[in-house]
């Protein structure tokens, strides 16, 4: 645990579990969302268009994180529960024309669903066993997208969606999605904290820790390893819901083993265990990539003698691959950690941290 | 589609060939798991990364035929050792979370290396088993399976001789079973960790050679290490022999999905057939068919 400020205790139960302690940490949170909000204000398009796909990535990556960070399930096909949100979402919408607010909440089951039928192994098998079946998820998923009839979900050509609507306001600009995808990311973030701090998300830890010992401390394993991948896969599903808003297009190439690998790379990046660290890890890879992109083209004018544009962006495979293998071997509690050390030498400066 | 005896048999032969391949891949996987419980998602992509050398060495013009074999052997085997020394050898005694994790990294790495190295595009794989098919009876053979299958029946055999019966084989058995006892019986399990890397990537470069022949070499070949994953966990994750039956079931299972279940349901039955597999595995026997049972103790 992070180190409180000097003076802060707790009388009761309820104050111990509350989000914030004082009214700085309430001032900062509230100037935060302000802060959220006012982006399209303060910033061009180009940077609200890569919000807007860090966001979508975040809620993804915050589901993988409970579901491997928090319960110990390694999942190396959120890729692929992500796409089957996206999929039941456009199906619905392109053929029922049912409304945003009904079908990427039918995405998040759909993804769950899929969670749930690969995770359903993890009873009998885990560690990289486990990771085997969630890679087979990945590799089954796109045959059964391709080879279903072709009205559900539209076979090889993908499936093309109309813009998002609630009420007179038509969500079809990066400003006005931005709006859409952050309350959503905002609240099943918000949601995320909850359940990991409650009895679901102790009962996971205890699983992770050691399944052996929490089964006998009367945790369901079960019920629980099951749990942790429905609500991991449920969170892929929504993030894959707003995908497919935004892209306004869905094809099974979208979601590969390669973006299930960026996403694990995320959370080790960020910090396992950690919603926190889920978080920055994503906004820490994504920020490398928007980099690289905007970098390439004016390395390559400058110095075209080393290379074109590939050259370029084959450097982000080297970039996350040699994160993800610095990170595991020197800091495998990731940047949460680095910001918590950071936190308490703020906190009780001038004193050497502890 | 009318129904032969000789397609029947034609299939169950191609099956075996195209197994016994499989094989080759899984065990590079085997070996280098039994060293250190160490899977290595990577494997794919260092059939690539081999795959790539091997088509810089015979290019070349100044490089003769042997000595290409043979540097392409001694490349395989630093490889193997650079991997192991300066990747998995500091995740000694960590969780098997990071190990997996690790070779994820890897895997990415070794893309991007790849393609910073050699770029984009395809290239044509050098051709070293000749092209034209081997016929035998009324059966026809792509050479270069007919070949690559029989050499990796030699190649299976001789694994299972030296690891069952020579001294330096027995270490790696040995090292296999325990580490702590390993160590305590005077064989270095670091350097055992190192042998196994490399005959690892010596096996990942025979793939590579094998399943490129005279083909074209992209970045996409990698999904080779995916398809032996299912033979691995079929096989159980420390048989070598295993690798043997469990290819084979998985080449034949695939090659019969092709030809006879794949015109029923367009073409999906023959890719999810060894995924399928894996999962019924998985869920009914974890350890596969030949693998050690692993009993927990808290």
């Amino acid at each position: 645990m992070a180190l409180l400020p000097c003076g802060v205790f707790f009388t009761s139960y309820q104050t111990d579990m509350a989000y914030t302690h004082t009214w700085r940490q309430r001032a900062c949170l509230a100037a935060f969302l302000v802060f959220l909000f006012a982006l399209p204000v303060i910033f061009g398009v180009r940077i609200i268009a890569m919000v807007n796909m860090a966001a979508i990535v975040s809620i993804a990556v915050v589901g993988l994180q409970i579901t491997t960070g928090y319960a110990g399930q390694i999942n190396l096909g959120q890729s692929a529960f992500m796409g089957m949100g996206a999929f039941v979402c456009a199906s619905l919408a392109v053929n029922f024309n049912l409304p945003f607010w009904i079908t990427i909440p039918a995405g998040g089951l759909g993804g769950a669903v899929l969670g749930i039928v690969f995770g359903i192994p993890a009873l009998r098998i885990k560690g990289f066993y486990l990771a085997m079946t969630t890679i087979a998820a990945q590799i089954i998923f796109p045959l059964i997208i391709m080879h279903m009839p072709e009205v559900v979900f539209g076979g090889a050509v993908g499936l093309s969606l109309d813009p998002a609507k609630l009420g007179n306001i038509t969500f079809d600009t990066d400003i006005s999605l931005f709006y859409l995808i952050i309350s959503v990311a905002v609240i099943m973030i918000f949601l995320a904290f909850n359940i990991v701090r409650g009895r679901i998300g102790r009962a996971m830890i205890a699983v992770r820790d050691n399944d052996i010992a929490a089964e006998i401390m009367g945790v369901n394993i079960f019920s629980y390893k099951t749990l942790a991948f429905a609500i991991g896969a449920m969170y892929a599903g929504i993030a894959g819901g707003l995908w497919a808003y935004y892209i306004r297009f869905v094809g099974a190439d979208q979601f590969t083993l390669y973006f299930s690998v960026w996403y694990v790379g995320m959370i080790i990046v960020g910090g396992m265990g950690s919603i926190l660290g889920a978080i920055l890890g994503t906004i820490f890879i994504r920020g490398l990539v928007e980099i690289l992109t905007v970098m390439a083209p004016i390395m390559v004018e400058n110095f075209p003698s080393i290379g074109g544009p590939g050259l370029w962006f084959a450097g982000t495979n080297i970039i996350l691959g040699g994160a993800i293998i610095l990170f595991v071997i020197f800091e495998p509690r990731g940047l949460n950690h680095r910001w918590r050390i950071a936190r308490t030498q703020f906190r009780i400066w001038p004193y050497p941290h502890l | 589609m009318e129904f032969y005896l000789i397609d029947l048999v034609q299939y169950l032969v191609d099956g075996i060939l195209t197994g016994l391949l499989y094989a080759v891949v899984a065990l590079a996987f085997i070996v280098v798991y039994r060293s250190g419980k160490i899977l290595n998602l990577a494997q794919g992509e260092v059939v690539i990364f081999m795959a790539y050398i091997i088509w810089t060495l015979f290019n070349s013009a100044l490089i003769p035929f042997w000595l290409a074999i043979v540097l392409t052997l001694i490349a395989a085997a630093l490889l193997g050792l650079g991997i192991e020394r300066f990747i998995f050898r500091p995740l000694i005694g960590q969780p098997s979370w990071a190990i997996i994790i690790i070779s994820v990294g890897l895997m990415m790495l070794i893309q991007g290396v790849t393609q910073v190295i050699w770029g984009g595009g395809e290239r044509p794989f050098p051709t070293i088993f000749p092209e034209s098919p081997v016929i035998i009876g009324e059966l026809v053979f792509t050479s270069s399976i007919f070949w690559g299958g029989i050499i990796s029946l030699f190649i299976l055999v001789g694994l299972t001789f030296l690891f069952g019966k020579t001294r330096w084989g027995l270490k790696l058995t040995a090292v296999a079973e325990d580490h702590k006892v390993a160590q305590s019986m005077g064989i270095s399990v670091s350097r055992s960790m190192g042998n196994a890397w490399m005959i690892g990537c010596v096996l990942a470069s025979f793939a590579a050679v094998v399943f490129l022949n005279g083909q074209a070499l992209t970045f996409d070949a990698a999904t080779i290490g995916l398809h032996a994953l299912p033979v691995v966990l079929l096989a159980g994750l420390e048989s070598i022999s295993g690798a043997f039956i469990a290819g084979i079931i998985v080449g034949v299972g695939e090659s019969y999905a092709a030809a006879y279940l794949d015109p029923l349901t367009d073409g999906a039955m023959s890719q999810a057939f060894p995924y399928l597999l894996m999962l019924l595995v998985l869920i009914i026997r974890p350890q596969g068919i030949f693998g050690w049972k692993i009993i927990e103790r808290v």
